[in-house]
Parts: structure tokens; C-alpha cells; sequence
């Protein structure tokens, strides 16, 4: 019964999705807002059809109805409810309905609050992305069909993989790379849509640039989340590994990155504007890519789902985007034009271009490293892997460089400046930046690239809180404004700058905790017999014993490994291994004792059932817990930017201060730094 | 139609679906094993349920199928009967000899029992004919020449078909160990 419904239901989104494709695209070509109209209503029922769909099968799998393939493929009596839940998007089948319902509120969401603007660009947009849920409606219905009504139904479930019952972290990773990943569709209907209709003018790009930002903030959120959930789960010490997977998600997000900072470009000049939009079409490509890379079994990786009939499909798809994208870019891409130009020489403009220079340079060299193994093979038959090395190798000069604009380029005014300004505006922060760097030095920094890390950073810290501080302190001055006064007004009328600048510290603290936790951590590997102790650090780790623990869906060997720091006894720590009825190996869960400085690491590498040794594997990861932290401030600042204002009226929500303006925006000659 | 942009980006798109176009079907989990083209390496082992141990050199002029295994494998217990079956499908130039791959003895007697066996399994309780064979999972299954040469192995469970293929193919290899491309 489930099963039929859940068909049915598929199908209907697949009808609504391709009725509301073929509608849009001929109100877009006639003009017709009676078409639009429709176009909407197909792309709610789109929607509706989705949620519905993905709503019934979670029932079902709550209630263990395994007549639905699905729920036999995943389902489970042993599991517990949340885990029963979260495996609707655990296994292939389920991830794509999962996909097509975030789909299918994100078309909701930006058909909604578009509604009644831009009749020009909204068919083409709709078409687009009611053509893409087409696509995915399709995969349900067909090759990746979840709701197939077995004849004779198991009386058990196999439960979804022990891995993603391991750790909380598990329900909500895949939840938010799909708002990420699939949000990307959005904007890559309104940059399609911009090229088509000929239109990116000042309004339309902060339309795209909204609905670039809102996925954006979600990926980021997940690509640290799949690395904290690496980090917590997998008991290697470490939170990115390069995987292809892993990689898949990354790439969008640099060109998403790029195409956050060449939009505004967009938007204060008027130049760029063919770059940003061939920036989001790519970033919307690459996720296919990613998701073809994760589902067709042709990578190697721990997300790796099985081959199936869904790769081809998917390369099909992919290759049908992009032959649209570049014909759709080659034909219309002379009708955005431009109406200003990049000014010479150091500046601020300058400093964007070169941002996106290197974040593309970057996406190229980890998609090179990604393909190369498939390129190999094709060419020569023989297996090889690109590992760490290479991607390591490449990534940190690049990551080092773009810390170094992080700093110079907001330190840098617009446009053509004097060599005198220039020297005036990039002078000062270099007290923050040796400042981080003395004490990196005497903390024991000594790796190279570490020390140029904290250099860079922190110039950055020191340029982002001025940035921040400028309009507030100006306010305060001119119109005698209290701090609290000056800082609410800021955030109300600057708001987009100030979370900008949210966004940039945010950045800075995560590249100074990614290149520390690289390069200053300690490891030691160890057999201890029981009483047996290890020095780590200031730690003094010894192994007292094993415990076994029964639970519903697995047994666990835990190792009770006492913690002393010095005097202090600082409790127990508990690294376990796992042992599932459907794995053969067991699974380990490291145990992490978390603290501001670093984290104290230990994962059993070995255990034996009666608990005389113990194989343990112990690191200290300094600033891992700040990589965490600075995400969270990475995305609030994102989302800040997209809260609205409370102001009456478009115009004063754009107002700033005029000193800031006048240090910030605009063209023209010689807009000196005030103070 | 801007032509640059029109060549600039099939020239970087193209290649890549091409690419992932040619990788399709592309396992990597299959991981090309040194070695096929190279002699088996030599072993004697204890059979299950006692009696003489086996011998690689005795089986010298014969194929021999050695399969790797163990009762916790769940691929291993669905790919059971098609070798159950082997001997008396194949003939006696066949050798069929499965190795038990980190598992209780106790468990491999009851399983033999209980499902049955045409052929004798052996003990490897020290783990070093598997190291020997570069196993890293079970079920995996060597074809030995008659003249002592690893001509396939198979990663993952055996169909009848599979067998019968990698069988013929072991019979008709040349006595001379020599590289192949497999």
C-alpha cells in the first residue's frame, strides 16, 4: 500500500515538474504571465508532491514496513527511532528522494519569495529548475526507486550502515551538504535565467547573490561537519584526508566562494559580470559531478555507495548541463555588459580579481588530482591513486596566498590609489601580523608555513576588526553616538559589510587552526599491557582494563585508559571497538577529551577480549576544537547577511555611514582613507 | 556566439565527461593482484577433522581452485554450493581446496557439517599462506595452472559461470609461468 502511494506520488512530482519545466519556458519565450502563474503552481505541487512522498517513507520506516524496498534494504527492528529515521538518507535509493524534497522546498522557497518580481528572469529561472527536479523525479521513478513493493517481505532488516550509526554528528552532515549541494540549483536557475533574458543589472544580482549565499552557508557548514564527523568517528586523529569524496564537496564551494566576491564586483562596478555568472553555473556543475562521483561507484571512498544504474544516468545529465551552459554562455554571454572597468594597479578591485584567481586556480588543481587516477587507467590500464602529498603540496601555498588577500585586499581602498596610501592603508596591521607571529614562536611554532600562516593571519585579524570597528567609530565621532548606539545602527544599515567581515574572521581563525592542528600535533603509538603506562605530552595515559558493552545493535570492547596531567587525575578515557552483526571487521570509536588549547586523542588500534593489551594510538591536536568554532561564526555571519533588515523602505537598508561608503564603495579617483 | 567562450568551454568540459564517461564500470575496489602470472606460493597445511595435511607440489598436473574463506563471510556461505558442486562437475583434474581465513575451528567443523563438503578445507591458523596470497578479503579464489602458475583470482563471490570460465582458462595456460596482463 505504502509502496503504490509513494509511486504514485513520485510520479506526480515527476509530471508537475515536467508540465511547470515546459510551461516556464514558454511564458519566458512569449512573455505570458499567465504562464508564470502556472509555472508556479506546478513547481508547489513539485513541492508538495516531494514532502509527501519523503514523509511516507520515513513512516514507513518507522514502522518497520519492510514490504517497501527501501525500508528492507535499511530498515531495522534493532535499531533505535533516530536512527530508523536518519536512514532515509543513508543509502543510495532514499538519499535521492531525500535530494528531490530539499529540491523541492528550496524551488518553494525562491519561486515564493520571488513572486511577484522580476517577470523577465523568473520563467527562465522556473524552467530550469523545474527541469533539473524533473531529472531527479526521474531517478526516483526509475533507476533509484525507493517505494518498490516486495512480494515476499523479510521479516528483518540488515539496519543502514554501522558507520552512520556510530555518532549524532551522522544525522544532520548528509542533511546539510543537501541544502548546500542541492541549493546550488537555485542560483544556477537565476544565472541561466540572467544569461537568457539578456538582464544582470543591479536588483537581479542581489537576487543571485542571496540565493548563492543561503546554499553557501550550508555547505560550508557540512564540508566542516563531514570533516568533524571524520575526525570524531573514523579514529585516525585527523578531519580531511582528501578522499574524492570529500573533495566532490569542496570543489563547489571554492567556485561558489569566488563567485560571492566577483558578484559584488557585479554589483558596486558593473564588471564581471559574464565571470560571476560562468562561476555559479560551474558550481552548480560540480555538485553534479560530486554527486556522480559519490553514487556510481567509479571512486573509491569511505561514502562510496554502490554501483548502479543511477552513474550513467547521472553523467548523462551532467553532460546535457554542461552542453547547455557553455552554448547558453557562448550565445548570450555579449548581452551582459559591462558598465565599468577594473582599475589598475593596487587596489581593492585588484586584490578581487586575484581572490578569484587563485580560489579557480585551487578548484582546478584538486579536480586534476581527483581525475587524475581515472585518467591513468583510461590511458594506460594501470591503477594509481593521488594521495595527500600532492594535494597537500598544492593546497597550502594556494590556501597561504588567498590568507594573504584576506589581509591585504580590505586593508586596500578602491580604485587607483597613490603609492602613499597604498603604504598608509597596508602598513599598520603588520604589528598584528608579527604580533601572532611572536607568539606562534613561542609557543614552539616552527614548521615554515605555519609561521607564514599566523604572519598572514594575523594581518588579517588585525585589518577584519579594524574593518569592522571603522563605520562604529566614525559614528561615534560624528554623531556622538554611544558604542551600543553606533553598533546597532552599523549592523541595521552596513549590514551585509559588517557580516562580511563576520564571515573573514571567521576565515582567518580557521586557516590559523588548520595550519596549528597540522603541524604542531604529537603522536604516539604504543602496546601497553594492563597497568602499563605512556607519557604524551603533559599527559600520562595508562591502561587499566576492557570492558564489554551489549547494545541493540551492536557489542563494544571499551578500553579504560586512565588520564593523568601531572598531579591532576583527569578521569578516564574510553576508546572502544564496535562490533556489528553485518560487518566483518570491527569498528573502532576513538575517544577525544576536548579542551580550548587542543584535544587529547586516543583510537584502539588492537584489543583483546580479556584485556591484557592494548594497542593504542594517542595524539594531541592542538586548536582543533577552534576549526569548529570558527565554522559557527563563518555561517552566522552568512546567515546574518541574509537576515532582513528592519528598516522601512529598500534604500535605507543600503545606507551606510558615509565615511565608511567613502572608504569602501565606489569608482573614482583617489577615495582617501579617513583617520 | 562568442566563439572563444564556446571553445574555451567545450575544451575544458568535454574531456571531462569523456573521461567519466570511459571510467564507467571501473571497480576500484578491484585491485589488480601481483600474482596472477606468477607461481603459487608453496604451502602444507592441516585439513578440518584431521587426517593427512595437503600439499601445493602434490597437486602438481592438476588446475587447482583454492578458495579462501570463512563461516562469518556472508558472500562466501552464497558462493558455497557453486563450489560444493565443483568436483563433480569438473572432473578429476580439478582440485578444489578451500582455506579457512581467520575463523574458530570449531565454527568451520559445525558449518562443514552442517552444509556439507565435497572437498577438503584447510586450516591456515597462522595467517601466512593468506599473507602469502595477498588476501585481503574473503571470499577470494585462486586458479593454479597445472603447472603451478596463478592465472586469475577472483575477488568476491563465484558463479557457475565464473567458475567454469576461470577453470578453462587455468586447464589451457602454459606450463611456463609468464605475465599476463589480467
Amino acid at each position: 500500500m505504502i509502496g503504490f502511494i509513494g509511486r504514485g506520488l513520485v510520479l506526480l512530482s515527476l509530471l508537475a515538474a515536467s508540465a511547470g519545466s515546459l510551461v516556464a519556458f514558454s511564458a519566458a519565450v512569449r512573455r505570458s504571465a499567465t504562464g508564470l502563474a502556472w509555472a508556479r503552481r506546478f513547481a508547489y505541487a513539485f513541492a508538495g508532491t516531494m514532502l509527501a512522498a519523503n514523509l511516507l517513507m520515513v513512516y514507513a520506516l518507522l514502522a518497520r514496513d519492510f514490504s517497501v524496498g527501501y525500508v528492507a534494504q535499511v530498515g531495522s527492528r534493532e535499531v533505535p527511532d533516530w536512527v530508523a529515521v536518519t536512514s532515509l538518507w543513508s543509502s543510495l535509493e532514499g538519499s535521492i528522494l531525500f535530494w528531490g524534497m530539499v529540491l523541492g522546498l528550496y524551488v518553494l522557497a525562491a519561486t515564493w519569495t520571488n513572486r511577484d518580481r522580476h517577470p523577465e528572469t523568473m520563467p527562465w529561472a522556473l524552467g530550469v529548475w523545474l527541469a533539473c527536479a524533473a531529472f531527479f523525479s526521474f531517478l526516483i521513478a526509475g533507476p533509484a526507486q525507493p517505494f518498490l513493493t516486495l512480494a515476499n517481505p523479510p521479516s528483518a532488516g540488515p539496519g543502514p550502515n554501522p558507520l552512520l550509526q556510530n555518532h549524532l554528528l551522522m544525522i544532520i552532515h548528509p542533511p546539510f551538504l543537501y541544502l548546500g549541494y542541492v541549493g546550488m540549483t537555485i542560483p544556477f536557475g537565476f544565472a541561466a535565467a540572467a544569461l537568457a533574458s539578456g538582464q544582470l543589472g543591479a536588483e537581479f544580482i542581489r537576487v543571485l547573490r542571496t540565493w548563492l549565499l543561503l546554499p553557501w552557508v550550508f555547505l560550508t557548514v557540512a564540508i566542516v561537519l563531514g570533516g568533524w564527523w571524520a575526525y570524531e568517528v573514523l579514529g585516525w586523529g585527523g578531519y580531511w584526508a582528501w578522499d574524492p569524496v570529500e573533495n566532490a564537496s569542496f570543489l563547489p564551494w571554492l567556485t561558489a566562494t569566488a563567485a560571492l566576491h566577483s558578484a559584488l564586483l557585479v554589483e558596486r562596478k558593473g564588471i564581471l559580470k559574464g565571470w560571476t555568472v560562468t562561476l555559479v553555473l560551474a558550481t552548480f556543475l560540480l555538485t553534479l559531478l560530486g554527486t556522480f562521483m559519490t553514487r556510481s561507484g567509479v571512486f573509491n571512498s569511505v561514502h562510496s555507495f554502490t554501483q548502479s544504474a543511477i552513474g550513467p544516468t547521472i553523467l548523462v545529465f551532467l553532460s546535457m548541463c554542461t552542453i547547455y551552459s557553455v552554448a547558453l554562455l557562448a550565445m548570450r554571454i555579449e548581452t551582459l555588459s559591462p558598465e565599468g572597468r577594473i582599475e589598475p594597479g593596487v587596489s581593492r578591485d585588484m586584490a578581487f580579481l586575484l581572490n578569484n584567481l587563485f580560489f579557480v586556480l585551487f578548484t582546478f588543481t584538486v579536480l586534476i588530482g581527483t581525475l587524475f587516477p581515472l585518467v591513468v587507467e583510461a590511458l594506460r590500464g594501470v591503477q594509481m591513486s593521488v594521495g595527500r602529498p600532492y594535494f597537500d603540496r598544492m593546497s597550502v601555498p594556494i590556501g597561504v596566498a588567498l590568507l594573504f588577500l584576506l589581509g591585504v585586499g580590505p586593508a586596500l581602498p578602491w580604485g587607483r590609489a597613490t603609492p602613499a596610501q597604498v603604504r598608509r592603508a597596508l602598513l599598520p596591521p603588520l604589528a598584528g601580523g608579527v604580533a601572532f607571529l611572536a607568539l606562534g614562536l613561542a609557543a614552539g611554532v616552527r614548521a615554515p608555513w605555519a609561521l607564514v600562516a599566523l604572519l598572514f593571519g594575523g594581518y588579517a585579524a588585525q585589518v577584519t576588526l579594524a574593518e569592522l570597528w571603522l563605520p562604529v567609530g566614525q559614528r561615534m565621532k560624528s554623531r556622538n553616538e554611544s558604542v551600543l548606539r553606533a553598533l546597532a545602527q552599523v549592523q541595521s544599515r552596513g549590514r551585509r559589510r559588517v557580516a562580511a567581515f563576520i564571515v573573514h574572521a571567521g576565515m582567518v581563525l580557521v586557516m590559523i587552526a588548520i595550519a596549528i592542528s597540522s603541524t604542531q600535533g604529537v603522536t604516539a603509538e604504543v602496546q601497553l599491557a594492563r597497568g602499563q603506562s605512556v607519557a604524551l605530552g603533559p599527559y600520562t595515559l595508562t591502561f587499566l582494563g576492557v570492558d564489554q558493552v551489549s547494545e541493540p545493535h551492536r557489542d563494544a570492547l571499551v578500553a579504560n585508559v586512565g588520564v593523568r596531567r601531572g598531579e591532576r587525575e583527569l578521569g578516564t578515557l574510553k576508546p572502544r571497538m564496535n562490533y556489528y552483526a553485518t560487518q566483518r571487521e570491527p569498528i573502532g570509536t576513538p575517544a577525544v577529551r576536548t579542551t580550548f588549547p587542543h584535544d587529547l586523542y586516543l583510537s584502539a588500534l588492537n584489543l583483546d577480549p580479556d584485556g591484557r593489551t592494548l594497542g593504542l594510538h594517542a595524539m594531541i591536536n592542538p586548536m582543533i576544537v577552534w576549526i569548529w568554532i570558527a565554522t559557527g561564526i563563518m555561517a552566522l555571519g552568512g546567515l546574518f547577511a541574509l537576515l532582513p533588515v528592519r528598516r522601512i523602505g529598500l534604500a535605507a537598508a543600503t545606507q551606510e555611514p558615509a565615511a565608511a561608503v567613502a572608504a569602501d564603495a565606489g569608482p573614482g579617483p583617489t577615495p582617501a582613507r579617513i583617520g | 556566439m562568442n566563439r572563444k567562450v564556446l571553445f574555451g568551454g567545450l575544451l575544458v568540459s568535454l574531456p571531462l565527461v569523456i573521461l567519466l564517461l570511459l571510467s564507467l564500470g571501473r571497480d576500484p575496489h578491484q585491485v589488480g593482484s601481483p600474482l596472477v602470472g606468477r607461481p603459487a606460493p608453496h604451502f602444507t597445511l592441516p585439513v578440518v577433522g584431521g587426517g593427512e595435511s595437503v600439499t601445493l607440489e602434490s597437486m602438481r598436473g592438476r588446475t587447482v581452485v583454492l578458495n579462501f574463506w570463512a563461516t562469518w563471510c556472508v558472500p562466501c556461505l552464497e558462493e558455497h554450493p557453486v563450489l560444493a558442486a565443483g568436483p563433480r562437475r569438473f572432473g578429476g583434474d580439478v582440485v578444489f581446496l578451500g582455506v579457512v581465513y581467520q575463523d574458530e575451528t570449531a565454527d568451520v567443523r559445525r558449518f562443514l557439517r552442517e552444509q556439507g563438503s565435497s572437498y577438503p578445507s584447510l586450516l591456515d591458523d597462522s595467517g601466512k599462506v593468506a599473507i602469502a596470497y595477498g588476501v585481503y578479503g574473503v571470499p577470494e579464489t585462486f586458479f593454479v595452472s597445472p603447472g603451478g602458475t596463478i592465472v586469475d583470482k577472483q575477488v568476491g563471490p563465484l558463479t557457475p559461470d565464473l567458475l567454469a570460465f576461470y577453470i578453462d582458462r587455468a586447464r589451457s595456460a602454459a606450463a611456463a609461468p609468464s605475465k599476463s596482463t589480467s
